[in-house]
């Protein structure tokens, strides 16, 4: 083969691996970055249709004669595409036209036109069987009775530099200018107006005592499993094993009569102490510590070391990757769980309440300003993300090689 | 009299002691079985904790007299038995001790100030990544090496002190002295002292001597001691519950009330089901079954011919029906995807991690938070969706001169798309996950096969179907049968992103659903307890499957 048309086709092929690549890494992430954007946005903002991804702010200017700066839009004068301020709003103007050609309407401010006849003797005209009343418009300097066909409101937009100069139209048919503009404010006001910061700290709280707990019962477990020859052993083993696969609803109802029983519920012991002791850690502990070479062990043993001082002075040192990889697996567990807090914390007790429980709360009362649910469900979600971000490395590989052995 | 037979006199006055002691022991526990059963304080109580407290005293106060007769016959038996009852009784005066002191209890209060707490506890988590540097400094001096150490050392002391300071816990200690100083509370702190002293006079090298205990023994004891704290934990959280629950399947439980038994009445109002032939295809159900029984789940038509299926717990089966649809599509949308990708994935070509990166982080992040930030994306009028389908539309349009119409979806109250809206998301969440997985697969795969294929003249497609998908098969099994289990217990998508969560016309209620709502909103445990053990099995068929066909790789590997 031609090495010049190899290579063209080995390009095009690269080309389309990372097209595809890329394309899904756009439809994973997209919804991330929407959930940041949004939560930077303000209310208005996030109803606007079209979407748009960048938060941004209507541009306002101060204006000599006002006491508020007033907000710009964009105009046309002259035929050229200029910012003007909005100075009012609201202001009512008719559609008038002369009986005899309704095609031929003007504009003109309610203020402008009189009845024609006086007010108290207005004139009227016949159109189609209904008695329409006349109003003396002004037009070209002449003035003509006209009918009203309809009635709308305008803005009165001023040019920042010459408030002299002034245009009317739609308000609401008016583009606005913006600029791209960040509302962190939102996250403030999440956290402190709607318990997120309590929920916060609550499930951090519950989440380092889940971890640390199960590390030292997974690691003493896995450690008894692999390394201790103790009769019964192998059908706890077998037992631990074979509960792997119990799906967590199987417990909730009987764990909840447990928790009423103990006079936890409600409480944050509910959502710790029973969440310390798993199986499945236990397990992976225990593939891990297997591949611990005897001998060490048994060396250790002969200079009268004790298990314990074994475990935690020489196996442990070297087992950093193992554990970090199931304190992040921890990690992600306590984090994200949400029907058992839902089971046992109670929603009007706000003070227990975890993220998943304040998310699930300012759902329901936030409805209206997606920029702050939005931004609820990020403080919920970035912090798991920079924990995998952090611990990727050993994280992946063992999800990876975990995935393989069963 | 010499200092020998001086030390053995010391040894046999406390083998002496501990004979006693477990006499006692053994009594103490008998008359704790009598009272339980004759005492006034306990006619309340539910049978099965009376059972349980029963069969507890009565092992113990056995073991305890079978400990006493080995010890006083010198056997290594006696004291393992001395050593278990203690260690247990250790265990639960500790634990009962701190329940009175409302140490539990009380991390709602460390919960308050936690907040304050934090940034110390951050300077601890410095100090001890300052002890980690160390490691990478290169060893040329030994003084700056061990300064580093011991500054890491004092950092992390001086932010954890700097923490329980800031959390309170000099009150908290405080506040669990006055709560324990109650005659109960006193009780079982003078328990822990027993047992303790017990447990650490048993346990000295010189009295397992005398009690010929060798190596062997040592490693029992430490075995299960080692194992303990989870396996008492597993048992009381785990298995018992478990138990429990079966128990509660064949009650009418409500969580306040003594629950009665009802035998298999739960699962036979579940099950309780009727399919009736109608004479035409719109016929009224209440026309063919009996409505203060039945009510029609659904029915199937055939030209002018018809099937009603009633059942008695209507929910249930429209339940059973939308979890098992979801299972079904919510599975190959994730699986097959990621079975592509995983194989685009493996090229050798550079930035390959950082694709696997960015495709695992849905599935690490919460499900709430993910739901509600689709809850948006699926807005009829303002979300994205629509708005990509109205510009996919235009394009079509513009390209080809048609008039198709924007369809306009109402993503999550029209009840027929409501459902395809959660398993969009399932898919989306577990894709990375399971692509991940098949990566893993393929590059267990030897290069030779495809090396040996390629000299055989065969093409990428003859490749895939002829080497990798046999290959992959183990990790196809185990991606499948977990992401089936996971789909099984749907229930936080439809929770968050439904309102109400039924859906539209019930169209997204899910088995987990109807079991929180029938156990946490009806409160009728015992029959959710009942669809917790139906789910099981389906889930434990669609396992067992995969075990069948997966026997072949190890789960284990010594």
């Amino acid at each position: 083969m031609n090495l010049k048309s190899y290579r063209f086709v080995l390009f095009l092929s690269n080309f389309f691996i990372y097209f595809i690549l890329t394309f899904f890494a756009i439809v994973m992430l997209f919804p991330f970055f929407y959930m940041l954007s949004t939560s930077f946005k303000i209310p208005a903002d996030t109803f606007r249709y079209p979407p748009r991804m960048l938060p941004r702010d209507p541009a306002v200017i101060e204006v000599e004669g006002f006491e508020q700066p007033l907000p710009l839009y964009y105009v046309e004068v002259d035929r050229e595409r200029r910012e003007y301020a909005l100075a009012q709003s609201n202001i009512r103007i008719g559609v008038y036209a002369p009986p005899e050609n309704l095609d031929a309407t003007a504009e003109r401010f309610l203020t402008e036109v009189k009845p024609t006849g006086g007010a108290t003797n207005q004139q009227t005209v016949n159109i189609d069987g209904k008695d329409e009343k006349l109003f003396d418009v002004e037009v070209y300097g002449q003035v003509i009775p006209m009918i009203q066909i309809s009635q709308t409101t305008v803005g009165e937009f001023i040019d920042p530099q010459n408030p002299e100069s002034m245009v009317y139209q739609n308000v609401r048919l008016s583009e606005p200018v913006e600029s791209i503009g960040w509302h962190p404010e939102n996250y403030t006001e999440v956290i402190e107006l709607n318990n997120l910061g309590r929920a916060l700290t609550n499930t951090a709280l519950v989440t380092i005592l889940v971890v640390l707990g199960q590390l030292m019962t997974s690691i003493l477990g896995g450690y008894a499993f692999a390394r201790l020859k103790f009769p019964g052993r192998d059908t706890v083993f077998v037992f631990y094993l074979g509960t792997i696969m119990i799906p967590f609803v199987m417990l909730i109802v009987p764990l909840y009569q447990l928790m009423v029983l103990i006079g936890w519920t409600d409480r944050l012991a509910a959502l710790i102490i029973p969440w310390i002791f798993t199986a499945y850690g236990t397990f992976l502990m225990r593939q891990h510590f297997i591949t611990f070479p005897k001998e060490i062990e048994e060396a250790a043993l002969l200079d009268g070391a004790s298990r314990f001082q074994i475990l935690y002075q020489i196996i442990l040192p070297a087992s950093v990757p193992a554990i970090a990889t199931q304190a992040t697996f921890t990690f992600l567990y306590a984090w994200n769980s949400f029907i058992w807090p839902l089971v046992i914390i109670n929603v009007g007790n706000e003070k227990n309440h975890v993220l998943t429980l304040a998310l699930n709360v300012l759902r329901g009362r936030a409805s209206d300003t997606p920029n702050l649910i939005l931004a609820g469900a990020a403080i919920a979600i970035i912090p798991p993300l920079i924990v995998f971000i952090l611990g990727q490395r050993f994280f992946v590989e063992s999800v990876a090689s975990s995935g393989v052995k069963g | 009299m010499t200092t020998q037979s001086r030390i053995d006199a010391q040894k046999n006055l406390i083998l002496r002691i501990h004979v006693v002691w477990r006499i006692l022991f053994s009594l103490l526990a008998a008359s704790a079985l009598l009272l339980l059963w004759v005492g006034a304080d306990f006619a309340d109580m539910p049978l099965w904790q009376k059972i349980l407290l029963s069969i507890t005293a009565t092992v113990a106060s056995v073991a305890s007299a079978f400990g006493a007769h080995q010890i006083s016959k010198r056997n290594h038996a006696g004291r393992m038995a001395s050593l278990v009852l203690d260690y247990l009784a250790f265990v639960a005066c500790l634990v009962i001790a701190l329940n009175i002191g409302e140490v539990f209890i009380g991390i709602d209060a460390l919960g308050q100030n936690f907040g304050r707490g934090i940034p110390y506890l951050g300077i601890t988590v410095l100090g001890y990544f300052l002890g980690v540097l160390e490691e990478y400094f290169p060893r040329k001096n030994s003084t700056a090496e061990s300064s580093l150490k011991v500054v890491s050392r004092w950092v992390m002391f001086g932010g954890l002190a700097l923490f329980l300071w800031q959390v309170d816990v000099v009150n908290g200690a405080i506040y669990f002295f006055s709560k324990l100083a109650q005659p109960s509370g006193i009780l079982y702190a003078i328990g822990v002292l027993v047992f303790g002293v017990s447990i650490w006079t048993m346990s000295r090298r010189e009295i397992a001597q005398a009690l010929n205990v060798k190596t062997g023994h040592e490693q029992i004891i430490n075995g299960w001691l080692f194992l303990s704290p989870n396996l008492l934990g597993f048992l009381i959280f785990f298995a018992g519950p478990l138990l429990l629950s079966f128990y509660f399947s064949f009650t009418d439980s409500d969580a306040i009330r003594t629950p009665n038994w009802v035998g298999l009445e739960n699962y036979a109002r579940l099950l309780n089901v009727k399919f009736v032939t109608l004479a035409s295809p719109d016929q009224l159900a209440r026309d063919v079954v009996d409505i203060k029984v039945y009510d029609e789940v659904g029915r199937f038509t055939f030209g002018d011919r018809g099937i009603l299926f009633a059942a008695a717990d209507k929910f249930f089966w429209l339940a059973l029906r939308n979890t098992l649809t979801y299972v079904l599509f919510a599975v190959p949308l994730s699986v097959i995807p990621a079975l592509i990708l995983s194989n685009v994935l493996n090229s050798k070509l550079p930035g390959m991690k950082f694709y696997r990166a960015v495709y695992f982080m849905p599935s690490i992040a919460a499900v709430v938070g993910i739901s509600l930030v689709w809850q948006w994306l699926y807005n009829a009028t303002i979300g994205y969706i629509n708005y990509f389908i109205t510009l996919g539309v235009e394009f079509w349009n513009n390209l080809f001169n048609l008039a198709v119409v924007d369809p306009k979806i109402q993503w999550v109250s029209d009840e027929n798309t409501a459902l395809f809206a959660i398993i969009i998301i399932a898919a989306w969440q577990t894709m990375g996950f399971n692509t991940v997985l098949f990566l893993a697969g393929l590059q267990n795969i030897p290069g030779e096969l495809y090396e040996a294929a390629t000299v055989d003249g065969a093409g990428p497609w003859a490749k895939f179907w002829g080497i990798t998908l046999p290959m992959l098969a183990p990790t196809t099994f185990y991606v499948v049968s977990t992401t089936t289990i996971q789909a099984m217990q749907v229930f936080e998508q439809v929770f968050i992103l439904m309102n109400p969560p039924e859906g539209p016309n019930n169209s997204t209620i899910t088995l987990v659903l109807y079991l929180y709502r029938s156990g946490f909103q009806n409160f009728k445990q015992g029959y959710a307890s009942a669809i917790a053990w139906v789910l099981f099995i389906v889930i434990f068929g669609l396992t067992l499957i995969q075990f069948q066909r997966q026997r072949s790789s190890s789960i284990y590997e010594n």
